[in-house]
């Protein structure tokens, strides 16, 4: 899983957006596989990943424009920005992709989200759009 | 780290040639600062295009400018100024609340206690709060009681609060209208206290007078020098004030209000004796579509009502029957005040530059820079008047949509955006700034700090969004305004000589903005429009006229300008409210669909029978924020009606499989021909993307009843962009390119026509719809009569 997401960020490098697909020429849109479209577990992970709260989850930051990008975590608190993590500067906007799902791997307790975890709120992606 | 120590804006989008724009430039830091103007080409920065262009402009703007700290006193509150009337020994207060956030983070970014009604500053003075626990609370100088029961956000509840300078006994009432079965008993409580003493601050209507400040930043807050503090969050109804302590029953009647000249026939309310207890009465029915609090009591207090806070709100007597404030507006009486709501930051003039007559119709920058690597830039565009046209084509700039998605928080506020861009979002110096200065307001896409949806936008600040070099999370590339530079750049490229008008010109000059050009070329994202606006592109169309549609998710929402702020220029503030379908970042709640500036019904064109299809053909069928694709001719694109448009181009050619937004020209939003949604019967569908997108693109919700799997683009048929073109009467026509990220293929290899086929594409059709006359009439046997319902798209076609 892990060898097929890298493939998939260095397959999108020099791409202006990115997804976890193979571009069949690197770099180039017009023929792409593997990745979400065929490994169904890297699918489901990538996706409990993303919808996990803003309080603490990891961003890219670009700390200078074209050049430079580092890892950072929103704080999910209104007014209080981001704080970068560690020290490692990108010079690419789709190393830092690779990476963060690394983290996260190491992160996310292997039983996340089982249902006896269950709690009001369970799943629910506090992502502070308005629910009515 | 610091970012952005340079921020700024301009009065106005759009200036004449002959005419004055003004700009407001804060500098926090530098001691100087450079300013010069530059034309605009191409603001992207991607390696893989042609970079950043501007170009020097000669004008008295260049030269070097003291910097000054100017701040955007942001949250809005009501305000009368100090009276007599209001210097009251005893007194009775009352409101109705509906608080969205009484108690917050303690790193809440203005975390503390909130002014509900109040006449009170630095301990002096008396008002009615909710404290920092969440609880209602009542000052007088600088003593506090309280009733210790938090206020349940999103409830009403009414408060009051009573003093008698006689006895010195004050009482708080705290009654929520719905009580639950384990909900304590909230009784009213009271204390003994001395009588209030008075300052000049003003009376102030969710909020308090935090500060009366010489400093040369608080000349930009209103009242000029007075720094309001306390900003509530939520709804406030009906408040009174009155110059002795009511009892409880008299309280009950206050409810009602002031029924002035009341008479054995007319009004019911408060008795004569009670009445002249009133010194303030606001009615905030009453002048929804205006900057004032209406004062129904005898002295006239009229609130001004600073920073556009939502109106058109459901009050506490909201029945559910009415669902238009114009029907009843006496339901309509809450006024929804927010802490970070901005309407102008009302900066002072730091520059202006006088438009030399005859100037050259384009993209500007005021392009602002420090010794210490400080910089900043700042849009607008010089549109020639009506009536001095300087050329035959014209872009017309969506401004309206620039206002919607300006300052725009979803990477840093939306944990669930992540899902939506199928990729951890990149935050750049713009989203990291805007991340710790929420004074400078969000975008119709966000929600405020309180949760609730924010519908009105203002043009008079800083917008970081709209500025070149600036990538977008959703692409990770850029997106409205420097997206459209893309087209600009194009356009320079090849050496069109075009105009640029904006949405407010079109907006307020209607047909005469439009009709004396070929062909009006759009913006890569045209999504938020005025009816004025859609009614002068149908006029414009329908008389002969050309549109090219350059991108997609265009003609979606109703917007609407403020009449509140036109004396401080043309389209100051839209309002737009998300109704009951679409892509919605918010919903808005029952009744309150309903604009407060015009009256007119919100959300999605397409619920106000005016389908987004039916404006230039195509519209939003799906959108997906991952990677974009490519196009391919169908069958269709031979019939000559259309082929000229692909002239050049091979059959089997594989269209825009390139290009700065997503890596191809099919991508982010994808419109389609639908001829049961507006799409003129006759539409020719000359390519599509059919069958190209993946996961990540899924249908709009506006397109099904209830969820399903299949939706999304590996598998939804409806999942595609359709490039597709339709005549119009009197020779006129309308060419869709269908996707948000077609503009992005323009720049690619430098925009040569004959090594970038969407360049192609887009010159075969601008060459034609440019030329003076009507259009070649289309061959006789294309005269037909066509159902709607029978209409065969050309991928039904292939499967037969």
């Amino acid at each position: 899983m892990i060898e097929e997401h890298r493939a998939c960020i260095d397959s999108m490098k020099g791409v202006a957006g990115c997804t976890i697909l193979r571009c069949k020429t690197p770099g180039d849109t017009t023929e792409v596989s593997g990745g979400i479209h065929e490994d169904f577990e890297l699918n489901r992970v990538l996706l409990r990943m993303r919808a996990q709260p803003a309080g603490n989850k990891l961003v890219v930051i670009c700390t200078k424009v074209e050049k430079e990008w580092r890892i950072g975590r929103l704080s999910g608190i209104r007014g209080v920005p981001p704080k970068f993590v560690g020290r490692k500067v990108y010079d690419n906007e789709q190393d830092p992709q690779h990476d963060i799902f690394l983290m996260r791997l190491d992160e996310f307790p292997e039983s996340d989200g089982y249902p006896e975890h269950f709690r009001q709120g369970w799943k629910r992606r506090d992502d502070m759009w308005a629910t009515t | 780290m610091s970012w952005m120590r340079l921020t700024g804006y301009a009065d106005k989008f759009g200036v004449h040639p002959g005419d004055t724009i003004k700009f407001y430039i804060n500098c926090d830091g530098p001691k100087q600062y450079d300013a010069r103007i530059v034309k605009m080409i191409h603001g992207d920065t991607n390696p893989r295009g042609p970079g950043l262009i501007e170009r020097a402009v000669r004008s008295p703007v260049t030269g070097t400018y003291k910097g000054r700290k100017q701040v955007i006193h942001s949250g809005s509150y009501g305000f009368v100024e100090d009276k007599p009337q209001f210097h009251l020994k005893s007194f009775t207060l009352q409101c109705w609340v509906w608080p969205t956030a009484p108690k917050t983070h303690p790193k809440y970014w203005k975390h503390g206690a909130q002014g509900l009604v109040t006449k009170w500053h630095n301990n002096k003075g008396y008002g009615l709060f909710i404290n920092e626990d969440g609880c209602a609370e009542l000052r007088i100088n600088g003593k506090k009681i309280t009733t210790g029961a938090p206020l349940r956000d999103h409830a009403w509840h009414f408060l009051a609060a009573s003093y008698d300078a006689k006895t010195g006994k004050a009482t708080l009432y705290h009654e929520p209208q719905i009580i639950y079965a384990l909900d304590p008993e909230v009784k009213p409580v009271s204390a003994k206290l001395a009588a209030p003493r008075h300052d000049s601050s003003p009376v102030v209507i969710a909020g308090y007078t935090g500060q009366h400040s010489n400093a040369a930043t608080a000349r930009s807050s209103l009242p000029s020098g007075i720094l309001i503090s306390g900003m509530y969050n939520g709804k406030i109804d009906s408040p009174r004030v009155c110059n002795r302590a009511l009892s409880r029953a008299e309280i009950e009647t206050m409810k009602l209000g002031a029924q002035r000249g009341m008479t054995e026939r007319r009004n019911a309310g408060p008795t004569g004796a009670l009445s002249e207890t009133i010194v303030a009465a606001w009615d905030f029915s009453d002048g929804i579509d205006t900057a004032v609090g209406r004062d129904h009591g005898p002295y006239l207090f009229d609130a001004q009502i600073v920073g556009c806070p939502t109106r058109a709100m459901t009050g506490h007597n909201f029945s559910g029957n009415n669902f238009d404030w114009k029907h009843a507006p006496e339901e309509y009486g809450a006024i929804h005040f927010h802490d970070d709501d901005v309407d102008d930051a009302r900066w002072e003039v730091d520059f202006e530059w006088t438009v030399p007559k005859g100037f050259e119709s384009d993209s500007y920058c005021v392009k602002l820079t420090s010794k210490e690597g400080d910089e900043d830039y700042i849009p607008f565009f010089v549109v020639p008047r009506v009536g001095e046209e300087q050329a035959k084509i014209a872009v017309m700039i969506p401004t309206i949509s620039y206002m919607a998605y300006a300052n725009e928080h979803l990477a840093n506020n939306a944990g669930g955006a992540e899902l939506l861009v199928y990729r951890v979002p990149i935050m750049q110096q713009q989203n990291m700034f805007l991340s710790e200065h929420r004074e400078y307001g969000g975008s119709i896409y966000d929600t405020h700090t309180d949760g609730s949806g924010l519908c009105l936008s203002s043009r008079l600040r800083p917008i970081l969004s709209v500025r070149p070099k600036y990538d977008h999370f959703l692409m990770q590339s850029p997106w409205q305004y420097p997206a459209d530079l893309h087209l600009i750049y194009w356009l320079d490229k090849l050496g069109y000589k075009y105009d640029i008008i904006t949405d407010e010109d079109t907006n307020y000059d209607g047909l005469a903005r439009l009709e004396n050009y070929n062909v009006v070329i759009t913006g890569s994202h045209p999504e938020h429009n005025s009816g004025p606006q859609l009614d002068a592109l149908h006029d414009y169309t329908q008389q002969g006229g050309r549109l090219m549609y350059m991108g997609a998710d265009g003609f979606y929402w109703v917007h609407s300008y403020h009449p509140a702020y036109e004396h401080l220029g043309r389209g100051v503030i839209t309002e737009m409210r998300r109704c009951e379908s679409g892509i919605r970042t918010w919903r808005a709640d029952p009744g309150e669909y309903y604009h407060q500036s015009t009256g007119e019904l919100g959300g999605m064109w397409r619920y106000r029978g005016r389908y987004l299809h039916s404006v230039a053909g195509t519209g939003m069928s799906s959108e997906g924020f991952d990677i974009s694709s490519y196009y391919s001719r169908t069958e269709e694109s031979n019939d000559p009606r259309i082929s000229w448009a692909f002239k050049g181009i091979k059959y089997d050619e594989k269209i825009g499989n390139f290009g700065l937004v997503g890596g191809g020209a099919a991508g982010t939003e994808l419109d389609i021909v639908d001829t049961m949604l507006g799409s003129p019967p006759h539409t020719l569908v000359g390519a599509t993307s059919a069958g190209r997108h993946t996961e990540a693109y899924l249908l709009v919700m506006e397109d099904f009843g209830f969820n399903q799997q299949g939706l999304d683009g590996t598998q939804h048929p409806r999942v595609r962009s359709d490039i597709a073109y339709h005549e119009t009467p009197n020779g006129g026509g309308c060419f869709a390119f269908s996707s948000i990220a077609f503009c992005g293929s323009l720049p690619w290899n430098n925009g040569d026509p004959k090594k970038n086929n969407i360049s192609r594409l887009v010159k075969n059709v601008l060459d034609r719809f440019a030329k003076d006359g009507p259009l070649p009439a289309a061959p006789n046997s294309s005269f037909k009569h066509r159902g709607r319902a029978d209409y065969d798209p050309p991928m039904n076609k292939k499967r037969k």
